[in-house]
């Protein structure tokens, strides 16, 4: 099924952002001390839908909140009492503006696990109620290679409406879900032309020389196999040595999903939280006896990037990374799991 | 560096105005060899003290880490006294002078963030000294009521 | 500033007269003119050293590291790299006889737009306070300089400090990484990392935000060399150091 794209210019394309907040709850990136999060906002002064990539967080807390409460319970001494959070009131969609497309094909990524065992209701029902209207990158940053995944960026359907400047002022309007195409219509009304194929080419083109700025690239199907087999490479030592295991990958990452649990009590009243946790933490894996199976730090580099590249790939059929460059961005040292991955695939196997 | 001086009744969070029928909650940290021996005069000296604090004993003012006073702001209490021996009469020779080196530290960073410095304070009492014992919690309450509760950094204030 | 002929030199003279096991020091990242830190344990690698304005992060860092540890290794410092170092040894956290320090005579880093760091400009000792070796020539104590944040930040009423701090917790994610990449910070078990926390639980609400980077601030105050490498590290971009300089005496 093949859905309609509208052509307007920068002008229209505020009026729409506009009409969109104010109908609307609209969350667009915001700047904070030269990072771009996230937020809930009322007019489109306070946002930048075109932050740039390097510099924006992922999209991830508002479907899976950086802590989120689970239950609140009460010990009296008739016994104890527990209420369950209910899910959020959400009324009318909440529209996302300015998603990366990497970061919208990490939700989708998402949604294989949160539908896998446990169903995690409150994550599908935020995504069935979100609309998201991406930005696709005019150019890619040093650590980007979403390019070198195993998804589609130019058909990419986890997003719904995908926002593309063309040449002279022209902004194209692409609708990829039925979601998308109905709320562009409702929102953009009958005036507005429909793209013609001449509009599809031009952003095929704009596309082909997107692709070619990556410096980043790879072949996935390469490194998934070839990783399989090197599970006890020394590489991955070699080339995590600097690394200074201070968790910011994993809470960075948009498809980072590992959690803990933790209460939070004052007297006989307490709060159960879930928030994120990061598999390159020393206490990841530390047993309630004492016993820690990945004490050292290439191991908990190997347990990511396999499950990067590997485990996740083995039991939902897609790879778990999908090449924002986050995590290479904000590292302290700078270290890619690119570099990581590609370092080990290229590592001799062992004998 | 110069100080600030603020003197709006609830300084901090001026548009929540105290309820009449709110009753301030003061934290008393107190040393066990002095001011809580202290405080146990002023008790059998029969002298009135307002009861809105509420006591605990530690070993010695030393004792007192930092993050006791941070927890105390940000459940209940909406002001710390803490309280030890005089300067020289520490019964461990010296933990009042680490205690006074860290309570300064620790209130420069609290006013720093935000909260008036009537909010948390030090005071020496011996166990002699049941009557200024009972002045120092009439102090410290009536400052606490002029700056009016508590909202700042407290759990339940954050959005997340 | 470039020292990276001079360091490769020594390094590859104490591996082969066998004085260390192991070198800290900084390569170039292979795809623009950023710098990575390296752990190199063979002789091998010593051509990919390098040492420009570029090198940012602070190595002492890595003395934590099971990579370092009982392990005889050779650094490079920079001024206030060399201060943090110092504090270690005085903590009794490293032997000095295990350590072969290059000092330097620091100019002063930019970070990766190019600009030269606020600690930099406001550096009292560039100089390497420790050291086996000094690279370039010294430049003596400066006058200190008082961070113009800070001031403007401590002559502000409590209300518009509020909103300032309150919008830093907020922003916080709590991943820890100022803890992690703080040389300073080298207990095995942390205060403020979640799984061993004591007081509060843990969870990463913005109020043991408040809770942990108040109580990490304070574990620092007096201690804390000005190397803003929790700075660098921090992915929301916080400026906590201004919780840290104030406590400083």
């Amino acid at each position: 099924m093949s859905f309609s794209t509208f052509v307007t210019d920068k002008d229209g394309l505020q009026k729409l952002y506009e009409a969109i907040i104010s109908k609307h709850e609209t969350y667009a990136p915001v700047e904070k001390f030269g990072k771009y999060d996230y937020k809930k906002v009322s007019s489109l002064k306070e946002c930048d839908p075109d932050s740039p990539i390097a510099m924006t967080m992922s999209v991830k807390p508002l479907f899976f909140p950086r802590a989120s409460k689970i239950m609140k319970y009460e010990a009296t001494s008739a016994g104890t009492s527990i209420h369950e959070t209910g899910q959020d009131q959400l009324s009318g969609p909440r529209v996302i503006l300015g998603v990366k497309h990497c970061d919208a094909r990490g939700l989708q990524v998402l949604e294989a696990v949160n539908k896998w065992d446990y169903i995690d209701s409150d994550f599908l029902n935020r995504r069935a109620n979100t609309v998201i209207f991406s930005k696709r990158c005019d150019k890619a940053d040093t650590q980007c290679f979403c390019t070198s995944l195993d998804y589609d960026l130019e058909n990419l359907d986890a997003l719904d409406v995908a926002v593309v400047s063309g040449p002279g002022g022209k902004v194209y309007l692409q609708a990829r879900t039925e979601k998308g195409e109905n709320f562009l219509k409702e929102n953009l009304g009958k005036e507005s032309a429909a793209g013609s194929q001449q509009a599809l080419d031009e952003m095929k083109k704009q596309y082909e020389a997107f692709a070619a700025s990556f410096r980043l690239k790879m072949d996935y199907k390469d490194v998934n196999e070839k990783m399989s087999k090197r599970f006890d490479s020394t590489a991955y030592e070699e080339a995590t040595r600097n690394c200074v295991s201070c968790n910011t990958c994993a809470f960075i990452c948009p498809t980072c999903h590992c959690f803990k649990i933790s209460d939070e009590k004052i007297k006989d009243t307490g709060v159960r939280y879930k928030s994120y946790d990061s598999c390159n933490n020393v206490y990841f894996t530390l047993e309630a006896g004492g016993h820690n199976p990945r004490p050292a730090k290439y191991r908990r580099w190997r347990q990511r990037s396999m499950h990067k590249f590997v485990y996740y790939k083995e039991r939902f059929g897609v790879n778990l990374c999908v090449g924002c460059g986050h995590c290479a961005i904000s590292c302290p040292v700078n270290i890619s799991i690119f570099e990581v991955v590609n370092h080990v695939a290229a590592a001799p196997m062992e004998v | 560096m110069e100080e600030v001086k603020d003197k709006i009744v609830s300084i901090e969070k001026p548009e929540l105005i105290a309820p009449p029928e709110w009753k301030p909650v003061i934290v008393g940290i107190l040393c066990n060899w002095c001011s809580y021996a202290g405080s146990d005069l002023t008790g059998t000296s029969r002298t009135q003290y307002p009861p809105n604090i509420r006591i605990i004993r530690v070993p010695c003012s030393s004792r007192v880490d930092p993050w006791f006073i941070i927890k105390a702001l940000q459940t209940t209490a909406d002001g710390v006294l803490i309280s030890g021996c005089h300067p020289g009469d520490c019964h461990y020779i010296s933990g009042n002078y680490y205690a006074r080196r860290r309570f300064l530290v620790t209130k420069e960073l609290l006013k720093m963030v935000g909260f008036h410095e009537h909010r948390v304070q030090f005071s020496w009492v011996s166990a002699a000294e049941g009557a200024k014992f009972a002045q120092v919690v009439k102090k410290v309450t009536e400052d606490v009521v002029k700056l009016g509760p508590l909202h700042l950094y407290k759990k339940e204030n954050f959005s997340k | 500033m470039d020292y990276s002929k001079q360091i490769q030199d020594i390094a590859a003279k104490l591996f082969a007269e066998g004085k260390i096991d192991v070198f800290v020091g900084y390569r170039m990242n292979g795809f623009d003119d950023n710098q990575v830190p390296v752990v190199i344990n063979d002789p091998k690698e010593v051509p990919a050293l390098v040492f420009t304005e570029k090198s940012v992060f602070n190595l002492s860092n890595y003395l934590k590291a099971d990579h370092t540890r009982n392990k005889r290794v050779g650094l490079v410092v920079k001024g206030c790299d060399s201060r943090s170092l110092n504090l270690l040894l005085t903590e009794s956290q490293v032997k000095r006889d295990n350590l072969y320090i290059i000092g330097i005579a620091c100019e002063g880093v930019v970070d990766e737009k190019g600009q030269k760091m606020q600690n930099c400009i406001e550096c009292i000792v560039p100089d390497a306070v420790v050291y086996d070796e000094m690279l370039g020539s010294p430049r003596g104590k400066k006058d200190y300089i008082v961070n113009a944040d800070i001031a403007g930040l401590a002559v502000k009423g409590l209300v518009e400090r509020r909103e300032y701090f309150e919008e830093i917790f907020d922003n916080c994610i709590r991943c820890n990484a100022c803890r992690h990449s703080c040389p300073l910070c080298y207990c095995a078990k942390c205060c403020i990392d979640q799984e061993t926390a004591t007081i509060y639980n843990g969870s990463n609400t913005a109020s043991s935000a408040f809770h942990a980077l108040m109580t990490w601030s304070l574990h620092l105050a007096g201690r804390c060399v000005d190397c803003r490498n929790c700075e660098k590290a921090c992915p929301s971009h916080l400026p906590r150091i201004f919780c840290i300089n104030r406590t400083r005496r």
